[in-house]
């Protein structure tokens, strides 16, 4: 069972997601893909392991290449974020997340049992952006269109409302 | 008319060749077409950079979109939601914002149809899906 999840900033996707597992009763992984890299990440990320405190996470950090992570099968994963891993894959990684992304989510879903995306939405907020910007963007329109095709539930958060456009709400 | 919005790069014109049989390569780009041959075209995709080409030509633009909707009722037409998000820090560019909002407004009170797609997934606001 796939769920994916987007949403505007800071409107309760996480929670949401962390929510869908609760009741998971095997391994669970939380892939963490934002890099520490200065004090508010830092913050950001502190924030998210209090929130998570106590649910059963194991915490993974992947910044790239999610196709080659080792993950046990039959595990629950909370995936967060692709925003942060098609920004890695785009200026430090392999250059190409249109292809690395839904090659690394495939091989997620094929050995969860149960698997929550979680993504920022950032394509209505116009696109007058500089050139890398816009390849930021365009690459986070396919991956969220191969990620919605993926799943089996598609929610959108509004201010910690599930919107579902896509299957059934799950929990 | 059938208007078909969302934010970019959500699957606008695939679905536009899907479920209206209008080949993407049929579709007029309003990024550089002229807009004399967006008046004879039967679908027009990116019809917000449309907007900002009558912006610069100095066009009254809504009343070019009337003109528009008058000489082809039946046309397909893309946009994308640009409205979200920081209000930008020039004039020309909010003008541009605020245009597109409001020709957005005039499309979608004069379209029979109005799909907003999401991450790919279509959504109908206004009528039918054919």
């Amino acid at each position: 069972m796939t769920t994916f999840i987007t949403g505007g900033s800071k409107c309760g996707k996480s929670r949401l997601a962390e929510t869908i597992l609760s009741g998971f009763p095997g391994t669970k992984l939380y892939i963490a893909t934002m890099q520490p890299d200065g004090a508010e990440a830092e913050k950001i990320i502190a924030r998210h392991k209090q929130q998570r405190a106590g649910k059963g996470f194991q915490t993974v950090e992947r910044y790239t290449d999610l196709a080659g992570l080792a993950v046990p099968e039959g595990c629950g994963i909370l995936l967060e974020c692709l925003g942060n891993l098609c920004a890695n894959e785009l200026f430090g990684g392999s250059g190409c997340p249109e292809q690395t992304i839904p090659a690394g989510l495939e091989h997620l879903r094929s050995l969860a049992e149960v698997l929550v995306i979680v993504s920022p939405e950032i394509s209505s907020g116009g696109t007058d952006y500089p050139p890398e910007t816009c390849h930021y963007l365009r690459s986070m329109g396919h991956i969220h269109q191969f990620a919605a095709a993926m799943a089996d539930t598609v929610i959108e958060c509004v201010y910690g409302i599930p919107v579902v456009h896509k299957g059934v709400f799950p929990c | 008319m059938v208007l078909i919005i969302g934010g970019a790069y959500q699957g606008k014109r695939k679905f536009a060749a899907s479920r209206f049989g209008i080949a993407e390569t049929a579709l007029l780009d309003g990024a550089s077409c002229r807009p004399e041959e967006a008046l004879c075209a039967k679908g027009i995709f990116r019809y917000q950079l449309l907007i900002r080409q009558l912006l610069h030509a100095g066009t009254d633009v809504l009343e070019w979109t009337k003109m528009l909707l008058r000489q082809d009722p039946d046309r397909i037409i893309l946009m994308d939601e640009i409205g979200c998000g920081i209000i930008p820090m020039t004039a020309e560019e909010r003008l541009w914002r605020e245009t597109v909002g409001r020709c957005g407004c005039l499309l979608a009170e004069n379209a029979s149809t109005v799909i907003r797609l999401f991450c790919g997934i279509p959504t109908v606001l206004k009528g039918e899906l054919p």
